[in-house]
């Protein structure tokens, strides 16, 4: 098998001669896996291996309905712990009150307007890959899009969290909504913390329906499997040894739900493509004004720090900042554990978010030099002050300069071709732009407040265990359902990835070479 | 009163007769044909003591009973008052609310009650050591809920003190004593029990005790009443002491020091009270004297008054101020105001004062060489010379002759305050008068007391009686004589609140608070001023129908009469209506029955009797005696490696006060420090001992907030003639080096919850010495205990902007320049029409904010007037919501409200955060609360160090040490018209009114605290918890479990002696809810916040909107100015609150001087002195900032950089290339400024703004600006 041609082996697959495990062959020098060809004139190959279309639908189907790895439990049982203790904090403080948290009069937002920030950003890659990528034709989203959807589904939720939690009334939250009453009260629409209600709900429910219109076509996939199964072997195993209830029954019966009653038919891909690009083009500015209206909170104030032009071009590039490193920092070790996923995400998709990570990374950087030179060039002295002494010099002088070192410094190893292709030099990047962009969120609330106008308010903050627990909390939510959506939803988007085989080039001379016109469907 | 009485638990069912309605009216009907002028005070009623009128009083007021179970002992309790309904003490188990229904009032209401609304009436605060205060108190249906200065009381003039102001609190402590309880030496096998018993009980006991010192002429029985002044207590104690003549009586408080009194018996041949007339000071001298404290000075209010009039300047041409010269070893709210302080230890300041002596008394050829000759010779550094000769060739300026003053600090020596009376009377000061001091007040109580204890323990008393005082706690041996009164069968002590005394006397009795009692009182200049009660004492006992029934609470007089045998003819003992109307008939000078009933009730009504009033005299100074006195002055100065302690009361007093949480919450000034009584020493000393507290340097203070999550002091041990106390540090820039400040009243063992445990009790160091403690070692332990204070940053940081402060010289010079007023509203801000102030701040470096598009709330200058004809066609006020007529708030119709803060006389007491406090139902939060910076004064007093020149900026160059300035700024919500807030809430639950004001809907916010993070002026407060509805202190949820659980920590700081759980440590959260009873003092018109809502100052608009009620009712179309005052406004001693109408110009009003035209606040934002905080920020505040001006003597100013900015204000002045100019304004200067390092680092840039300004706005008379850039 070994002698056997790449394109003649999946030529052969293609037309039902050979099964099982592809022959290993060897891969260029200098390509890492495969998939770094530095040769413009050829086109890296998108997925690796070889796989054939069936391959691709075996491995994506593989993961929802095997069982996982022995990693999968007891990760999702922490992550599920840690999510419900986070709720018990969030119980305590609903029952208590704010002041568990660690607030006072002078800095009255810290740790949860910083994590809803935080998360909030974090959902931005999701929509950019899914979005601005496909309307750039940019191929190898496909890898990612779906997962990195999923979380951008899971960091909204997240980050709808704290706005919900962190007002002094929660039980009054309504009133944020324009709910005709008989007061004739309406919400104050000059605010942006209301601003803020509309952006995010506007930027989760649009998400989600991109998500999960993408995903109507693979569920109809793994309904029909089961379906399949089950007419073989209506014997199946069941959900639980003593429920007379077959597994196999239950995917038919809600995948079959969830996918709409999808058959397939040329028609149904056509509008799907359809609405998938209207979706695609409805998102892409909500990529940018989510971000810039959540900026608006600061940056329509009056306080030094906050009061700042810059700031919604520079959240938004944060936060695709942001959301990219934790794409990462999710797929990374995701590739490493489940069978075959380093197929899919090759080292090019990650050397292509290394780059996404070194741009948007120096935008930030140029965004935090500018605030100094605005400062200055203002010549305003509370915002000079704000600068040069509090958040340069201050107390919190360390959170401002581990969001530098992590923001700013890190990110510079990818100017470097082997540190961009190393995927644990990637991880320690990213993990650590992970950290730098939740301390820019804080350094930007919590030092702007602590040391305000007039010196006589100036106050310390210091996070309480029910604001870390909140925050850690948040984390399990956000890792639990990920963790849920590796396990139960089609973790890859099927069909596009086959559209980036080789194969489904109808130019497809076997050496992947081949030109780019190929869509599924063709 | 209708047979529907308020309250069915009340009505009488027995055979009593009860009056009809007719009877009461026609009763009521004579009693006021009797009353001339008003009937405002429920006084005029009373007098007639009629059994009709006792009954509706009984139903009103209820007096109550106890009714004791033999078996149980389970005793029933009841509040009362007007509004028992309401208050139906929860207090006891079993205590609850009656289960009956109750009806509001009836269709006729007693006749001066409208349902709703607030009656006054006048009583007095008895002071400790003497003086009182006179008040009104706003009672609401009964129920006293605030305390108001007497505007016809020649101390408060309207005005109150922070003691004034807490004193309501007191009424409802929860803690305070609610039976007479009986210690039963029989029971429990001999070991003794204590038992409730009643009035009653105790009558019946005391009837059979006290007549058998009859025959012992009263010997072995010692009366110990508190030190204060009342002519019927007199009266009570001479007949007393007549029918006893052994008997001994000790009036004692413990904070005294007699000097003063000794100093002017040296110089008089009598102790006397000053009368000093600050209003025509000129030049005052202060050795170590606090005058302008309102707590410790009996007669500080006048003082504050007086002095803050002559601090007021406004036209630049005859601009005069007086100046105050201080040296003092503290830093008091007097060395804040002070032009030229001089830090100086006890001793040095002795001996400072005695150079001052030698050096004019000679010079002014006062015949005083004896005087000269008997003062001890000092060495005293040339500085220091300098400033005392300066400062006499000041006091001895001709051309203030008459004008100039030195008064001197009461723990002074006598030999000093008798010297200084020798000077004063060589300045020919016309300033001071002299009143006569009763011998008991200026009698050495401690000594006094140090011989009873030695007595008591000698066993020479078998009766000891604390009436009002405390000294199982502060007496000299606090714990001698505990040890001897509590072995003492016939120990008795009647206190108010809890006490170390009463937890062991035999009887322990409830007494009556100032508000529930008949007494007298009277001020330092004589004036007699009644005490009439506004309830019936809460804590009286009532039957099981809630009927009043048995002896009542009895008060201090009524106690001291019942005890010297002076009963009714029945054999009851007399109360303290008749005690007092006995004591008065000479005093009133009435000749019939009806002059008196008629002078009597003028008396209550007015809160005064008129007339008693003295002017003082000016005795002749005893130049022998003094010498005489002289001689005795000894200048003691610590030892090497010892310092001097001064013992100086704060607002606990001698511990009287500590369970008023207002007091404990309110920062203290120049520290901030709430809940605590650090020892305080200078930042130096503090570094030289290794006291500084955890993480300060002595450069950088502020470092111990943060980098410490709870900032902690450090623990030392103080010895004193072999006694030992351990107390936390902190440091206090301006305190003298070498000297430590140690306050009493802390650290309280049995004094309620909100004083037990909390602070240091510094009492056992003290001993039997006076108020300074010559030698104390100090050794630091390791240990740490953590300190609360409201604020954290001690610098201005640069901003001069915020606080503006100039010289008397630069004012005259540069403030003439014209202020184009052609706005009313806006008094000139708008760039091209700045202030003199103004133009010292950011306002003068922006450009003017120009608006692109037409922001309707955004009026200036610029916009219509209502002398436009195009005025019309602005929409009027008073639209509809919602409908398509909705139009912003047009500010240009009045009334709009305003407010101005002097920082000139502001002094820094802290009574408006105390009087807002109360008005407004603020709660207490506790001290880890205030640690976190949870607290919730909607005003707060800001106090910035400023060090070399407070305009230069470089905030390194501060010597905390000794800073040059101090500044406080009191701050409010300033009610933006462009309110940053606003435009924010999510839920529209900050928004503006037609008014001005910046409305705060409780019912609306949610809670997103997005309005305090957008405030620049951090005004807002939060309730991060249940604030209003816990307690601030005391028990909590899982007390029993942690503590057997953790016995030793709970402590902040984890370590050290406190490491007991200490109650305000505890989250709200985890405490109990509020008794009932403490509930009864809020103010019903206004709302008592949940959590998660925000709030801040509203400007008093519950007051503002009953004002404006009243003036619709008299169909006037306007508020007349002064009608409505804020609360914070009314209670300021040096009326540096001013609140009112800012449109109202044209309006006259008789004032004092003469008619005005205009609101006072609409003339003070026209001021020259106005300036608007942060400004520039476009907020336009409603309360603007007057510029504080100091009048510094040429003399003593060594500082260049101050010097320079006589001629340069607007920027530092610095020596730096603005030597030549005064006219400034030379173009040529411009790039001077660039050149200039330093300036230019100063400007940071604004000069660039400067030039468009000058340019843009026209601004000619720029020599200012043009100056500044020189």
């Amino acid at each position: 098998m070994s002698t056997l041609h790449p394109d003649e082996a999946s030529a052969r697959r293609l037309a039902g001669l050979a099964t099982g495990e592809l022959p290993t062959y060897p891969v260029a020098p200098g390509t890492g896996d495969g998939s770094l060809v530095d040769d413009p004139a050829v086109r890296a190959p998108l997925v690796l291996n070889n796989r054939s279309f069936h391959d691709i639908t075996e491995i994506v189907c593989g993961y929802a309905e095997k069982p996982p790895g022995r990693w999968w439990l007891p990760t999702f049982m922490l992550a599920f712990t840690i999510a419900q203790l986070g709720g018990l904090f969030i119980g305590y403080l609903v029952i208590t009150g704010i002041g568990t948290w660690g607030m006072n009069n002078a800095v009255d937002w810290a740790w949860d307007i910083t994590n809803f920030v935080f998360w909030i950003g974090i959902g931005h890659a999701g929509t950019l890959i899914s979005a601005i990528l496909c309307l750039l034709k940019q191929k190898w989203r496909t890898a990612v899009n779906r997962s990195a959807e999923a979380m951008t589904i899971f960091a909204v939720i997240c980050a709808a969290t704290f706005p919900g939690i962190h007002i002094g009334r929660q039980w009054m939250a309504w009133f944020l909504f324009p709910i005709p009453n008989a007061n004739a009260i309406w919400p104050n629409f000059k605010s942006p913390l209301l601003w803020d209600v509309f952006a995010v709900s506007t930027y989760g429910t649009v998400s989600a329906l991109f998500w999960y219109m993408g995903m109507i076509p693979d569920f109809a996939t793994l309904r029909d499997r089961a379906d399949l199964r089950l007419r073989r072997n209506p014997e199946g195993p069941r959900v639980l040894p003593f429920l007379p209830l077959r597994t196999d029954a239950v995917r038919a019966y809600v995948y079959g739900f969830l996918a709409l009653g999808w058959r397939f038919s040329s028609r149904h891909w056509v509008r799907y493509e359809k609405a998938y690009l209207i979706l695609a083009g409805i998102s892409t500015p909500l990529v940018l004004s989510v971000h810039s209206i959540v900026s608006f909170d600061f940056a329509t104030s009056v306080m030094p720090g906050w009061h700042t032009t810059i700031f919604p071009p520079y959240f938004v590039a944060g936060a695709i900042f942001g959301g990219f490193a934790m794409v990462l920092l999710l797929l990374i070790p995701a590739r490493e554990l489940f069978p075959n996923m380093k197929d899919l995400i090759t080292l090019r998709h990650i050397e292509n978010m290394a780059k996404i990570l070194l741009a948007t990374g120096m935008m930030v950087g140029f965004a935090y030099g500018m605030e100094f030179f605005i400062a200055w060039y203002s010549a305003n002295q509370y915002e000079a002050y704000l600068f040069a002494h509090v958040r340069a010099q201050g107390p919190y002088a360390w959170a401002y300069w581990t969001m530098i070192f992590c923001n700013v410094v890190s990110p510079q190893v990818f100017w470097m071709r082997w540190a961009r292709q190393s995927v644990p030099v990637v991880f320690i990047v990213s993990f650590l732009v992970t950290i730098g962009m939740w301390f820019e969120r804080f350094v930007i609330i919590v030092t702007s407040l602590h040391r305000a106008f007039l010196p006589g308010e100036w106050h310390m903050f210091w996070p309480t265990a029910v604001d870390i627990g909140i925050f850690v909390g948040s984390c399990g939510v956000f890792l639990t359902l990920f963790l849920l959506f590796l396990r139960f939803l089609p973790v890859f988007a099927m069909a596009e990835v086959k559209a980036v085989l080789p194969q489904a080039s109808p130019h497809h001379h076997g050496n992947g070479h081949g030109n780019d016109h190929g869509k599924a469907g063709h | 009163m209708s047979k529907a009485d308020q309250c069915p638990s009340t009505v009488h069912e027995g055979p009593k007769h009860k009056p009809s309605k007719n009877e009461l009216a026609r009763e009521r009907r004579s009693l006021l044909s009797a009353v001339s002028g008003k009937v405002a005070w429920r006084s005029g009623d009373e007098i007639a003591d009629t059994p009709q009128f006792r009954d509706f009083l009984e139903r009103e007021f209820p007096a109550g009973i106890t009714e004791m179970f033999t078996g149980s002992r389970r005793t029933f309790m009841k509040v009362m008052g007007a509004s028992v309904a309401l208050a139906g003490a929860a207090t006891l188990p079993g205590c609850r609310r009656p289960d009956h229904k109750i009806l509001a009032y009836s269709a006729t209401p007693p006749e001066d009650i409208i349902p709703g609304k607030p009656l006054f009436y006048a009583t007095s605060l008895p002071l400790p050591r003497g003086g009182v205060e006179g008040v009104l108190v706003e009672t609401h249906e009964g129920r006293p809920t605030k305390i108001e200065g007497n505007p016809l009381h020649p101390i408060n003039r309207g005005k109150s003190s922070v003691l004034a102001q807490a004193s309501v609190l007191s009424l409802y402590d929860p803690d305070r004593l609610k039976t007479p309880v009986y210690f039963n030496r029989q029971r429990n096998a001999g070991a003794g029990e204590r038992m409730m018993a009643t009035w009653d009980d105790f009558v019946k006991w005391g009837k059979g005790h006290f007549p058998k010192f009859d025959k012992s002429q009263g010997a072995g029985l010692a009366i110990i009443v508190d030190k204060k002044s009342s002519p019927t207590r007199d009266a009570i104690k001479a007949s007393l002491l007549k029918k006893w003549p052994k008997a001994t009586w000790v009036a004692y408080d413990s904070t005294e020091s007699v000097h003063a009194a000794s100093g002017s018996k040296a110089a008089f041949g009598a102790p006397m009270y000053e009368l000093i007339d600050f209003s025509k000071a000129k030049v005052v001298l202060s050795l170590d004297r606090n005058f302008l404290d309102t707590s410790s000075e009996p007669r500080g209010l006048v003082h504050a008054r007086d002095f803050a009039s002559t601090r007021r300047v406004e036209d630049p041409t005859s601009a005069d101020m007086s100046r105050l010269y201080v040296i003092e070893s503290d830093l008091s709210l007097t060395g804040g105001q002070a032009d030229h302080r001089l830090r100086a230890a006890p001793s040095k300041v002795v001996a400072l004062a005695c150079e001052l002596a030698k050096f004019m008394l000679p010079k002014l050829g006062a015949g005083a060489d004896a005087v000269v000759a008997a003062l001890p010779s000092a060495t005293i550094s040339d500085s220091e010379r300098k400033f005392i000769e300066e400062c006499a060739k000041d006091l001895m300026d001709g051309a203030k002759k008459g004008a100039t003053i030195v008064v001197a600090g009461e723990h002074l020596p006598a030999g000093v305050h008798a010297a200084v009376h020798a000077i004063n009377q060589a300045l020919a000061t016309t300033l001071v008068k002299f009143a006569p001091m009763s011998d008991e007040l200026a009698s050495d109580s401690r000594a006094a007391m140090a011989t009873l204890t030695a007595d008591l323990k000698a066993g020479k008393y078998d009766t000891v009686i604390c009436v009002g005082t405390n000294p199982a706690y502060d007496a000299p041996d606090a714990k001698a004589f505990a040890d001897a009164f509590a072995k003492l069968e016939g120990s008795i002590a009647l206190s108010v609140g809890q006490s170390e005394t009463a937890a062991i006397a035999t009887w322990a009795l409830n007494g009556t608070h100032y508000l529930e009692s008949w007494g007298d009182a009277l001020a330092v200049d004589g004036t007699i001023s009644p005490i009439q009660p506004m309830i019936a004492p809460l804590y009286a006992a009532i039957d099981e129908s809630g009927r009043p029934t048995g002896q009542a609470p009895m008060s201090d007089l009524e106690l001291l009469a019942f005890i010297g045998g002076d009963l009714r003819t029945d054999g009851t003992p007399k109360d303290g209506y008749e005690l007092v109307r006995a004591a008065w008939k000479s005093k009133l000078g009435a000749k019939t029955d009806a002059d008196f009933d008629k002078a009597w009730k003028r008396a209550l009504h007015d809160g005064l009797v008129a007339g008693t009033t003295a002017t003082g005299a000016t005795p002749k100074v005893n130049i022998a005696s003094v010498a005489a006195a002289a001689k005795d002055v000894k200048i003691d100065a610590a030892p090497a490696g010892q310092l001097e302690a001064i013992v100086r009361a704060g607002w606990m007093h001698d511990g009287r006060y500590a369970n008023i949480t207002w007091l404990q919450e309110l920062p203290q000034f120049g520290t901030s420090v709430t809940w605590d009584n650090p020892a305080l020493l200078s930042p130096k000393t503090a570094a030289d001992l290794g006291l500084l507290p955890a993480s300060a340097t002595l450069e950088e203070p502020n470092t111990m907030y943060t980098k410490e999550k709870y900032p902690a002091g450090r623990i030392a041990e103080f010895e004193f003639s072999g006694r030992k106390v351990k107390c936390a540090c902190w440091i206090l820039p301006g305190v003298a080096d070498g000297v430590v400040i140690l306050t009493p009243g802390y650290g309280r063992t049995n004094g309620g919850l909100a004083s037990d445990e909390v602070g240091f009790d510094i009492g056992a160091l003290r001993g039997d010495a006076g108020c300074v403690l010559s030698s104390v070692k100090v050794t630091a332990t390791p240990d740490y205990y953590p300190i609360a204070s409201t604020q954290n940053h001690w610098s201005l940081e640069g901003r001069t902007a915020i606080v503006r402060a100039v010289d008397l010289p630069a004012y005259k010079k540069f403030a003439g320049d014209p202020i184009p007023d052609n706005d009313e509203i806006y008094a000139g801000i708008t760039a091209g029409t700045l202030s003199f102030a103004e133009k010292l701040g950011e306002l003068s470096h922006t450009p003017p904010n120009v608006s692109s598009y037409d922001n309707p709330y955004n009026r200036s200058a610029a916009d219509l007037n209502p002398n436009d004809p195009n005025y019309n066609k602005i929409p009027a006020r008073g639209h509809k919501l919602n409908s398509k007529t909705a139009q912003p708030p047009n500010f240009a119709i009045g009334p709009q409200w305003g407010m101005t803060i002097d920082l000139s006389t502001c002094t820094g007491c802290g009574a408006c955060t105390i009087a807002c406090q109360a008005e407004n139902n603020i709660p207490v939060v506790g001290k880890k609360e205030v640690a976190k910076g949870r607290e919730m004064h909607w005003i707060r007093v800001d106090r910035y160090f400023a060090g070399d020149y407070y305009n230069y900026k470089d905030s390194a160059a501060i010597n905390y040490n000794e800073p040059e300035y101090i500044f406080h700024q009191p701050v409010a919500c300033v009610h933006c018209e462009n309110a940053p807030c606003e435009v924010v809430c999510p839920v529209n639950a900050t928004v503006h009114g037609n008014e001005g004001h910046n409305y705060m809907v409780y019912n609306r916010c949610i809670g997103t605290r997005y309005c305090a993070n957008n405030c620049p002026y951090k005004v807002r407060r939060y309730n991060f918890f249940e604030y209003g509805l816990h307690k601030f202190n005391g028990d909590y949820v899982g007390k029993d479990l942690i503590e057997s659980i953790a016995p030793d920590r709970g402590g902040i700081s984890g370590s050290g002696k406190h490491n007991k759980i200490n109650p305000n440590l505890i989250p709200p959260r985890l405490r109990e809810k509020l008794d009932e009873i403490e509930t009864m003092q809020k103010n019903p018109d206004v709302t008592v916040r949940m959590r998660g809502v925000m709030e801040k100052c509203s400007y008093c608009i519950q007051r503002t909107n009953a004002a404006k009620v009243e003036t619709r009712l008299q169909d006037l179309n306007y508020v007349p100015d002064g009608f409505v005052q804020s609360a914070c406004q009314q209670a300021c001693p040096s009326d540096s609150i001013i609140f009112g109408d800012i449109l109202d110009a044209t309006n006259e009003y008789k004032d004092t001087g003469g008619t005005r035209k205009g609101s006072r606040v609409h003339a003070a934002r026209l001021s020259r002195r106005s300036y608007l905080l942060l400004g520039y920020l476009n907020t336009r505040p409603r309360t603007s900032h007057l510029l504080k001006v100091s009048n510094p003597n040429p003399a003593l100013v060594t500082n260049e950089h101050r010097r320079a900015a006589w001629d340069h204000p607007f920027h530092d002045g610095g020596s730096h290339g603005g030597g030549d100019g005064h006219g400034g304004g030379k173009e040529g200067n411009k790039e001077h400024a660039f050149f200039d390092e330093r300036r230019k680092r100063e400007d940071k840039g604004y000069a660039l703004s400067l030039g468009v300004l000058s340019s843009a706005a026209g601004l000619s008379a720029v020599p200012a600006i043009g100056g500044g850039l020189a």
